[in-house]
């Protein structure tokens, strides 16, 4: 087929074909220095025992020996495992609240912009940020929840070393700090939505609810879609947040897999395992990300 | 037009060319040193001693760069600094346990060179134990800029008010503590503190008891934590935890919090290093000015007291383009002179056994007198070049440990098993 083509091509169209790849080269040589170095070098180190501390071990080809040694590695277990715990519960979280925000923002107030502002601040904070502000929040001592425990009567909690309060304060602060962004998303899909379809709904005398779950929902499903996909990716990376919250604490039980590669490679220097680590991750990513494009693709009465 | 195009750019050219002239001779006259401290070791002393040595040597500018507030944040820092060769920073103040990485790794320039011959005269004027830490496989490695050991501090005026002597022992403590807690009746006021928090201090927390109860964590390179005394630890703690006087968030409490504890009234006894005391003594927002004691730290029995060895010490970067001059800054800055400033300004204890009994230095820190024994028997932690990992994994266990998610079984099984596949 394509010898054909090409074979149909006349001097001028095979000369207007190389003007086109010669514009595209320049991103395309950007693209491979700053994305697919990286990553080639990325798989070429995680075949390679190459650790800093011990430069006089050299760098030899060690095979799949690091992969072997993440499979029997205990914390790559747990940080897997907390990673998933992560994605399912903040994911979720995040698109419900995301969704409360954005029917919100999408009421005809007379001014728009505060809340509109008050939908970005979150999302343009740096995500450090974010976590040093929550993780003041549940302090022991000078945290305002432990302050509002004691006002109530209550014992004060030990929310940043005990494994499941930590793990519920740092859910709290990924949902808060991430929904604005899934409401960004889904306000613009909201404001897609035909007024007519409302007005007309009005008038056979559905309920909100009714025009909630019929016409709402089912039109703002691509955008709940593409929504879920960024939201599952970043929470595969997650990072941040807990590095600031409890730098994985207690012991390593709010550790993510993001930040055993980064204690790994940048900590303990063992560049050549902390390579294979991070394929892994984006083995995984690539995984769940084409599961839900599979979804998608298996969906399409609904565009 | 070409001629008038080539005489403009010949003009440029000219100026650039004279600028770039002018740039050489100005760095011929004035060498630019970038030096690394953390913001814990006091930067503010260290831009004194340094406008000191600018002034001295008016053809050397000084620039302080300030890091992370502990230990690991900087190393995470200069760890990428140095290992992508970058050349911007010439002298670097680190941990007494690094050299060893810092050789294994050739971040530390040797700077045998640039002692000469009157190495080994400069070497024997420092106390044994930073001579030997500085010193790898025969090369200097760094040089001590000022000395470190865990202390016990303690409220004096609250001893004195419930006629208790400091104690010597670790129950003496645990009934002091008890005693001054339910006689004072305030809720904020704590009892012990140590470093908790998965940070570098939190290593000492474990293995202070360990030496006190006599066993050491290698023999002969390999790990030897299957004895009853690697218990120890966790049993002291675990003590104290249940006697409340440690507080319920100990694993929340790196370094500098019991300072700022101890500072705002709210401690009566904490373990930690002797920057403390000049903070103690001379913040402005310090409650306790006039009522802080400082001994050596108790033991099981009050005839084998330990204590974790600290302290920082200067290198110069592998990858300094000036690295003669920051030599140079580095014997300044590992000097008695400016050991004698540090411990007047900052209560830095000094590398050099003569400064304790200086006049000007007693009469700031009144507790040096005892404080050169404890520096003298001052233990080290494990020195080898995968350091940063041995570290991470004693904190984390400990950490775990006091937060009460692993039992002590737990947390020394699995300390056992990742160490022991460090130190085979």
């Amino acid at each position: 087929m394509s010898d054909a083509i090409r074979h149909r091509l006349t001097p001028l169209e095979k000369s207007e074909r190389r003007l086109g790849f010669a514009m595209l080269a320049p991103a395309f040589l950007l693209l491979a220095a700053v994305v697919l170095y990286p990553i080639a070098e990325l798989i070429r180190n995680s075949f390679h025992f190459n650790h800093l501390a011990q430069p006089w071990m050299g760098t030899p080809f060690v095979g799949f020996e690091n992969y072997v040694k993440a499979l029997g590695d205990d914390r790559f277990h747990e940080a897997v495992w907390h990673t998933l715990l992560y994605i399912l519960v903040t994911v979720p979280g995040a698109v419900v609240i995301g969704l409360g925000l954005a029917l919100l923002a999408n009421q005809p107030f007379r001014v728009k912009w505060p809340v509109r502002l008050g939908l970005l601040l979150p999302w343009a904070l740096p995500l450090v940020f974010a976590g040093l502000i929550f993780r003041w929040f549940f302090e022991y001592n000078q945290g305002i929840a432990n302050a509002m425990l004691r006002g109530l009567g209550f014992e004060p909690l030990n929310w940043l070393t005990s494994p499941g309060l930590a793990f519920f304060a740092i859910c709290l602060a990924i949902i808060w700090k991430s929904s604005s962004f899934v409401a960004l998303v889904l306000l613009a899909g909201l404001q897609t939505i035909p007024k007519s379809f409302y007005e007309a709904a009005e008038v056979d005398g559905a309920t909100k609810w009714q025009q909630f779950r019929e016409i709402t929902l089912p039109m703002l499903r691509p955008a709940i879609f593409v929504a879920l996909i960024f939201r599952t990716i970043t929470a595969i990376q997650t990072f941040d947040i807990p590095y600031a919250m409890t730098n994985g604490g207690p012991g390593n039980s709010t550790e993510t897999l993001a930040m055993y590669i980064h204690k790994t490679t940048i900590d303990f220097l063992d560049l050549g395992y902390g390579s294979a680590l991070a394929v892994l991750m984006f083995l995984v990513s690539a995984v769940i990300t084409s599961l839900y494009l599979r979804h998608t693709r298996r969906d399409p009465g609904r565009h | 037009m070409t001629s008038r195009f080539t005489r403009r750019m010949a003009t440029r050219l000219g100026l650039a060319a004279g600028l770039a002239l002018a740039g050489a001779a100005y760095a011929q006259a004035q060498t630019t040193l970038r030096i690394f401290t953390g913001g814990q070791q006091r930067p503010d002393v260290m831009r004194q001693i340094v406008d000191g040595y600018m002034k001295a040597n008016p053809n050397v500018k000084v620039e302080v760069e300030v890091g992370g507030a502990t230990s690991e944040q900087q190393q995470q820092y200069l760890n990428t600094v140095l290992a992508s060769k970058d050349s911007a920073l010439d002298l670097i103040l680190i941990d007494v346990i690094r050299p060893a990485q810092w050789a294994a790794a050739q971040w530390a320039e040797p700077l045998d060179a640039y002692l000469g011959a009157e190495k080994d005269a400069i070497m024997a004027r420092y106390l044994p134990a930073y001579r030997a830490a500085n010193i790898v496989n025969g090369k200097v490695i760094a040089l001590p800029y000022f000395a470190d050991a865990q202390f016990l501090y303690y409220r004096k005026d609250l001893l004195e008010k419930h006629g208790l002597q400091p104690p010597k022992t670790w129950d003496e403590l645990k009934d002091a503590a008890r005693k001054i807690m339910t006689a004072e009746g305030n809720a904020n006021l704590r009892g012990f503190e140590t470093a908790g928090a998965p940070i570098e201090g939190t290593v000492c927390t474990y293995l202070v008891p360990l030496w006190g109860s006599g066993e050491e964590m290698l023999k002969d390179g390999k790990l030897n934590l299957a004895t009853a005394a690697a218990k120890k630890p966790f049993e002291l703690w675990a003590d104290l935890k249940a006697a409340n006087v440690t507080p319920p968030n100990l694993a929340e409490i790196p370094t500098d919090r019991i300072r700022q504890n101890m500072q705002a009234g709210n401690l009566i006894f904490g373990m930690t290093w002797g920057y403390v005391w000049n903070r103690l003594q001379n913040d402005a927002d310090s409650t306790v000015k006039g009522k802080i004691g400082v001994v050596p730290l108790p033991g099981f029995t009050a005839d084998k007291q330990a204590t974790c060895i600290g302290g920082w010490q200067v290198a110069v970067s592998a990858f300094s383009k000036n690295k003669a001059e920051a030599a140079k800054l580095a014997r300044y800055l590992s000097s008695p002179e400016v050991a004698k400033q540090q411990a007047i300004l900052a209560s830095h204890l000094p590398v050099f056994p003569g400064v304790y009994t200086d006049a000007e230095v007693l009469k700031a820190n009144p507790w040096f007198e005892q404080a050169l024994p404890v520096v003298q028997s001052a233990r080290a932690r494990p020195v080898t070049p995968r350091y940063t990992e041995v570290s991470e994994i004693m904190r984390t266990n400990m950490n775990a440990f006091l937060a009460g998610t692993k039992t002590a079984d737990q947390a020394l099984g699995d300390m056992t098993n990742r160490l022991g596949a460090i130190f085979r």
